[in-house]
């Protein structure tokens, strides 16, 4: 995170991981798509053969809030093939929260895991552990067939603490919800850290709410927060606000 | 060690931003510039954030010319053209700012990124509802002739908010997509470095860790020989002992012994001797491994060699009932060989092959004079021609009728301790150490040591050892 009193601005950097193919570029595509015109930047994306990322994608994300703070979002993706592992290492440097890509295909579990391990290693090489790092995980492809069935994929959830989305980032299902979940589990854990909400005389909710309202939610944000199965999200959760 | 990228990826995309001169070449600007006024006819300049000009087309304005000749009016100008310099544009984006001539300029700032990068200044322009007495710019000076000025006022471009609007829109979008394209050429650049240095440090960090990994190993591998060296030896001092004095008591030094006592004596001396054999072929075996073999080589008797060989052998074949042939070509030549070696090479190949032969069948060791690849893969640095050229050899082979030795485990039996068939060294003895000594004693000699099938039943080793000691490798 960059924080810059002077001009009252905030600069969060958020991470999308995951195996090849998982959706990592459509996830954010359908970000970009759903941001209301002004509030997201051209989507950058640096690189690519046959449609691969190389090195990786980023998308900007600007909310203004009450009392004319300015908060910066930046979206990046890792290129998810396997060799690209020291790119992803510089990509994830600094990262303020991160969302895991996960292929719902049960042909692709292995993926899923090896990549996931990759992210420990590539946190660990920062000196960071997943377990301070912001995270949630997202099942997409849930259209396909031959996919891990929403039961397991809940029933796993609920011993976890990370929270859990499912998504088709191709229709733009579940896209948004799971970024939402993300930017509040981030902004969560910095305001925590650096007491923002005091310092910049902010409301997390509102602004919160205001985000998903710029990405095209009618929803209220208890109902979108609402989306994952399992994890923590209740930092913001009405029932645990006392 | 690779250069480090001038700014890493965080500052290219989180921090300050990214800064309009450092991005856009002023040339390719002054061109986007000339494209506008080629258009509209209406001088426009970019400054950068800090006031700095960046690119300018159509100064030479000849009504503004014409003012700076008079001190009064060209004051009032220059007081205009400066305010409009430090003109901070509103929050909408736009900042309109009049001339003491009558005309107007369009301050903007101009943004990427949800930041202010630079400035851009439209004008001198007239507007529609502009007052075209042109009576306060005459009066600041009677000198001013007044229909030079009308003259050289009506030659001032003609430009309605809404035209303005446009092209000052146009000129932020154009300018914010040459922006985003040079953005993303800069942060490829800097991946591509950051990716390659990483990859580099990467491969840096794994060499180190194999180093340390292959240095113990080779440590440990010392450490190994020795041990195996050590132990042999401490091994074959009390074992000389027990078969010295084992013999001692079988011939009846100390006294006659029962026919029952000598049978357990003989026993003891024979288990004695098997296993000083086992011994020495591990004391050989580490000496190959911590390279402390020596190979006495010389002009070596070939003929010689076979001969003493199934001599020695002889016994052992006629009490298993097997024919011990040999069969050696007349006239073969002297070798480059140890003799010592050579005949423990020779030994153990027809002992083994005794062992392995059934009752009534045949042993053959032969040897003729062959031709020899040098070297079957071309040599670094070319000149294969001459250095791969045949070279004279003498071939041994030791054929037998014995169970044969499948395919797909030849080339397995010259590995140390390894048996084709682990329930036959109970049956047959041995330990599984011979044929890798003799590998790596015919290694030693720069030969080959193969293994064929002899028809109908049965197996050859065939040795093969260069006459001359080889010129290169």
């Amino acid at each position: 995170v960059q924080l810059d009193f002077v001009n009252r601005e905030l600069t969060i950097k958020l991470v999308y991981y995951g195996p090849a193919l998982s959706g990592k570029t459509t996830n954010l595509q359908a970000l970009h798509k759903a941001a209301a015109p002004g509030a997201s930047g051209r989507l950058m994306t640096l690189e690519t053969r046959d449609d691969r990322t190389l090195f990786f994608d980023l998308l900007p994300l600007t909310f203004k809030s009450q009392g004319s703070l300015a908060v910066r979002l930046k979206v990046f993706t890792v290129p998810g093939q396997v060799i690209h592992s020291s790119t992803r290492r510089l990509v994830v440097q600094g990262a303020d929260g991160i969302a895991f890509i996960a292929d719902s295909r049960l042909s692709e579990t292995q993926h899923n895991a090896e990549s996931f391990m990759d992210l420990k290693q590539n946190l660990k090489e920062h000196g960071l552990t997943l377990r301070q790092m912001p995270l949630i995980i997202q099942f997409n492809k849930r259209d396909l067939p031959d996919v891990r069935s929403d039961e397991e994929i809940a029933q796993l959830a609920a011993q976890g603490r990370e929270p859990v989305y499912m998504a088709v980032a191709t229709r733009g299902l579940g896209a948004v919800e799971s970024f939402i979940g993300l930017l509040h589990l981030t902004w969560s854990a910095l305001n925590a850290e650096h007491d923002l909400d005091r310092k910049f005389g902010f409301d997390s909710r509102a602004f919160l709410a205001s985000v998903a309202e710029k990405l095209g939610q009618n929803r209220a944000l208890t109902e979108i927060l609402g989306a994952s199965v399992g994890g923590a999200l209740d930092v913001l959760r009405p029932e645990a606000a006392s | 060690m690779l250069p480090a990228p001038t700014r890493s990826l965080d500052e290219l995309t989180l921090g300050e931003g990214v800064k309009l001169e450092e991005l856009v070449d002023r040339e390719a600007l002054g061109e986007i510039l000339g494209s506008v006024y080629e258009l509209f006819q209406i001088p426009l300049r970019i400054f950068s954030d800090d006031g700095r000009l960046l690119a300018d087309v159509g100064r030479d304005v000849e009504l503004y010319t014409y003012l700076n000749a008079f001190r009064k009016p060209r004051a009032a100008v220059d007081q205009v053209i400066s305010a409009v310099k430090n003109a901070v544009p509103g929050a909408d984006g736009g900042l309109t700012v009049p001339c003491v001539s009558g005309a107007e300029y369009q301050v903007s700032a101009l943004e990427y990124d949800g930041r202010v990068i630079g400035r851009a200044i439209l004008g001198p322009y007239v507007a529609p509802e502009a007052d075209t007495s042109l009576g306060s710019l005459l009066s600041l000076d009677p000198a001013l002739e007044a229909d030079r000025v009308r003259e050289l006022f009506a030659r001032l471009p003609r430009a309605g908010a809404a035209l303005v609007g446009k092209i000052v829109r146009h000129l932020a979008s154009t300018l914010e997509l040459v922006l985003f394209s040079e953005h993303r050429a800069l942060l490829t650049s800097n991946m591509h470095l950051a990716s390659v240095r990483e990859s580099f440090r990467d491969l840096e960090d794994k060499n180190q860790k194999l180093q340390v990994a292959y240095d113990r190993l080779k440590e440990l591998d010392r450490l190994k020989s020795n041990f195996l060296a050590t132990v042999s030896h401490e091994l074959r001092t009390p074992l000389t002992s027990i078969i010295g004095y084992s013999e001692m008591l079988s011939e009846g030094l100390v006294g006659e012994l029962s026919s029952e006592q000598r049978e357990f004596v003989l026993t003891i001396r024979e288990k004695g001797e098997q296993l000083l054999a086992l011994i020495k072929g591990l004391l050989d075996l580490s000496k190959f491994e911590s390279g402390t073999m020596t190979l006495r080589k010389n002009n070596t008797d070939v003929a010689k060699v076979v001969r003493e060989v199934t001599s020695t052998l002889q016994p052992t074949a006629l009490r298993k009932d097997v024919r011990l042939e040999q069969a050696v070509e007349a006239g073969l030549p002297r070798i480059w060989a140890d003799p010592e070696r050579l005949r423990q090479i020779l030994l153990n190949l027809t002992e083994n092959a005794i062992k392995f032969t059934p009752t009534a069948g045949k042993v053959t060791l032969s040897a003729r004079i062959t031709g020899m690849e040098a070297n079957s893969i071309a040599p670094e640095g070319g000149g294969m021609v001459i250095l791969g050229a045949k070279r004279t050899a003498v071939e041994f082979r030791i054929s037998d009728t014995g169970i044969g030795i499948p395919e797909n485990e030849r080339e397995k039996v010259f590995d140390a301790f390894y048996q084709v068939d682990s329930s036959s060294t109970r049956e047959q003895g041995g330990t599984g150490l011979g044929l890798s000594i003799v590998k790596r004693l015919v290694d030693g000699h720069d030969g080959t040591v193969r293994i064929e099938a002899n028809e109908p039943e049965g197996t050859v080793f065939v040795v093969t050892i260069p006459v001359r000691r080889a010129t290169i490798g």
